[in-house]
């Protein structure tokens, strides 16, 4: 069953690929192999196939005919069109192309990056790798979410979801772009609730998305910059802290600070640091190796955080 | 495994094209290029073998030889060339491309962005997806790549965070690896004689050694620092810590309504685990082993009581 309807559907591409005028519905019927029974059927089961290909995103190419055909439409997919055509790629880049698509490991974003690539090898471009990439990227895999907040993006159809937070569970999002940020997945994306641009962790995301009938309902801003919205490095917003280290201990720390005393026990750095909390882990490590001198909302928020440790 | 005749159909006119450039090829490596069972291909060859131009006469028919597990094909009739790609090909490979050149910062990372910038102008789609990635790079990164490939010793000088030192070693590089922000490279080391996990970033001298100073004597390997059995207990505020850290949750136990996430850790080095608890303030609790509990309530008690004023 599957095998005849395949196997009328190859059939049937081939023929729109090769004829260069189009043909009449009735020749299609009576000669493309594998249309079978009554007339009526034979017509149903053209209109299938045609609306099958099409989802393929194959163009079938409805010609208005001349006077000769009278109402008969005539059919053709041309060439142009159907065949994939991309810049000359040099074998260089063909081979670049290849390993970068093998970042995704099984994710589901694997067997489209393998199909695409599959195509550019069928241009008879030979491969050629003289340079042996050998890092690895580990990242959180993505859900099967990722394609429909993608698929809402690309037909502008805004979309609701549960969210694993505090308060507002309930979120009513226009999509504008998916974040693939250190390893993780975020949507970024105007929240139609607080009417502000907010970033959504994906894995939190607790339920399925759903995506609202309305297409092309919202426009992404023009040059929208997704990193203009992350908390990001600003050398403007570094701090300074003088932090005592006692001798030969917190090599790392050392390194990356600058040297603006020695002492006896202790020498005294400077360092800066950008994220407050992030550079209080830092500092635990070394535990009393390090004694916070500057600034004192640092030395202060070292002691709270340490507290709700303390039994 | 149901497929639809639609997703065949879809590969058989990917296959033709594609045996067309790979002459000869398997129909192992087939099934692997494509992502399915060689009994798969096996049955779409058959197929595709049946179909051709209307006429349907030997010479109208997709002209196509297998035998001994070998394809070649000599008239693939109209199905020449690969089809176009659909939008989620495209938008793949270019955030395969785009992540690709976050990775680098050599040479290789210009020749990506000049073929991204060739794909994008004639692709011409609007790419949903957006990599980022901070990730620091290390001006040693050709010189493990090359080491890995030719299994070539290097020696480093590292800084150990964990343990606070400085040392010197001679290590066998076997992997690097981004996670989160941080590179990391995976080496057999002889100084401990084991696998050990380093920061690229702590790393402040690399140099190839010739491999006669390289000795791989057999000391027993040493994994007492780590613990048994972890169980911890995690506010929701803390929950980073389980995306952070996936690759030593063991297991995260069923939450009974309000109550706070009870996750089993696999065993780690006990030192990173107190350091880290200490830097969430009291949001993650080490239930199990009891003894960690307290030695992380004592430190945080010393910490701060070296900021009292005497």
């Amino acid at each position: 069953m599957s095998d005849a309807k395949t196997e009328r559907l190859i059939n049937l591409t081939l023929a729109l690929l090769a004829t260069k005028r189009y043909l009449k519905k009735s020749e299609i019927l009576s000669n493309v192999f594998g249309y079978e029974g009554s007339q009526e059927a034979k017509e149903r089961m053209f209109e299938r196939d045609k609306d099958d290909l099409r989802s393929l995103g194959i163009e079938i190419e409805v010609g208005d005919l001349d006077i000769f055909f009278e109402d008969e439409p005539g059919y053709r997919i041309p060439q142009k069109s159907y065949e994939l055509s991309v810049p000359q790629l040099t074998g260089r880049e063909l081979a670049l192309l290849s390993i970068a698509s093998k970042h995704w490991n099984d994710s589901i974003l694997a067997p489209s990056a393998q199909s695409g690539i599959r195509k550019l090898q069928s241009l008879g471009i030979p491969a050629e790798v003289d340079f042996d990439f050998r890092m690895k990227y580990r990242f959180e895999n993505p859900t099967a979410l990722l394609d429909d907040i993608t698929r809402a993006i690309n037909q502008k159809s805004k979309i609701t979801f549960s969210y694993d937070s505090k308060k507002l569970q309930v979120r009513h999002v226009e999509a504008y772009r998916v974040l693939f940020w250190n390893g993780f997945w975020y949507l970024i994306g105007m929240d139609l609730d607080r009417q502000d641009i907010r970033i959504f962790k994906i894995s939190r995301i607790v339920s399925t998305i759903t995506l609202a009938k309305k297409k092309n309902d919202y426009q992404v801003p023009e040059n929208f910059d997704s990193k203009s919205f992350l908390p990001k490095s600003n050398p403007n917003i570094l701090t300074r802290a003088r932090i005592d280290i006692r001798k030969d201990t917190a090599l790392i720390l050392r390194n990356r600070g600058t040297l603006i005393q020695q002492g006896v026990e202790y020498d005294t750095f400077e360092i800066s640091y950008e994220n407050q909390l992030a550079f209080l882990r830092e500092l635990i490590w070394y535990e009393t190796n390090v004694k916070v001198i500057e600034p004192l909302d640092l030395r202060d928020a070292l002691v709270e955080l340490l507290s709700g440790s303390i039994r | 495994m149901s497929e639809t005749a639609l997703d065949r159909t879809a590969r058989a006119l990917d296959l033709v094209p594609y045996l067309l450039e790979h002459q000869g090829i398997s129909t192992r490596e087939l099934a692997d290029v494509f992502g399915v069972s060689e009994k798969q291909i096996n049955e779409d060859l058959v197929l595709i073998h049946m179909c051709g131009l209307p006429g349907y006469t030997p010479l109208e028919l997709i002209d196509m030889y297998y035998e001994d597990g070998y394809v070649t094909v000599s008239d693939p009739q109209s199905l020449n060339k690969p089809r176009k790609m659909n939008r989620s090909e495209m938008t793949s490979l270019l955030v395969s491309l785009d992540l690709m050149a976050t990775l680098r910062s050599d040479e290789i990372a210009s020749e990506i962005a000049i073929l991204q910038e060739k794909l994008r102008t004639s692709l011409q789609v609007e790419n949903p997806i957006v990599v980022i990635q901070d990730a620091s790079a290390s001006p040693f990164l050709k010189n493990l790549e090359d080491a890995i490939s030719k299994s070539a010793p290097v020696r480093i000088i590292y800084l150990s965070g964990s343990k606070d030192e400085r040392t010197e070693r001679i290590i066998l590089p076997l992997e690097l690896y981004i996670d989160n922000k941080a590179t990391y490279l995976s080496a057999w080391c002889q100084k401990s004689n084991a696998d050990r996990t380093f920061r690229l970033d702590r790393i402040i001298s690399c140099e190839t050694v010739d491999l006669q100073n390289f000795t791989s004597t057999i000391k027993s390997s040493q994994n007492s620092f780590e613990t048994g059995q972890i169980i911890i207990e995690i506010d929701s505020a803390a929950r980073n810590f389980i995306e952070d850290n996936r690759a030593i949750i063991a297991k995260i136990r069923e939450r009974v309504g309000d109550q706070p996430l009870i996750v089993e850790l696999s065993a780690i080095d006990s030192r990173w685990l107190i350091h880290t608890v200490l830097g969430y303030g009291g949001l993650i609790k080490v239930l199990e082993p009891a003894q960690i509990g307290e030695e992380i309530a004592d430190k945080a008690a010393a910490i701060c009581a070296s900021y009292q004023p005497k």
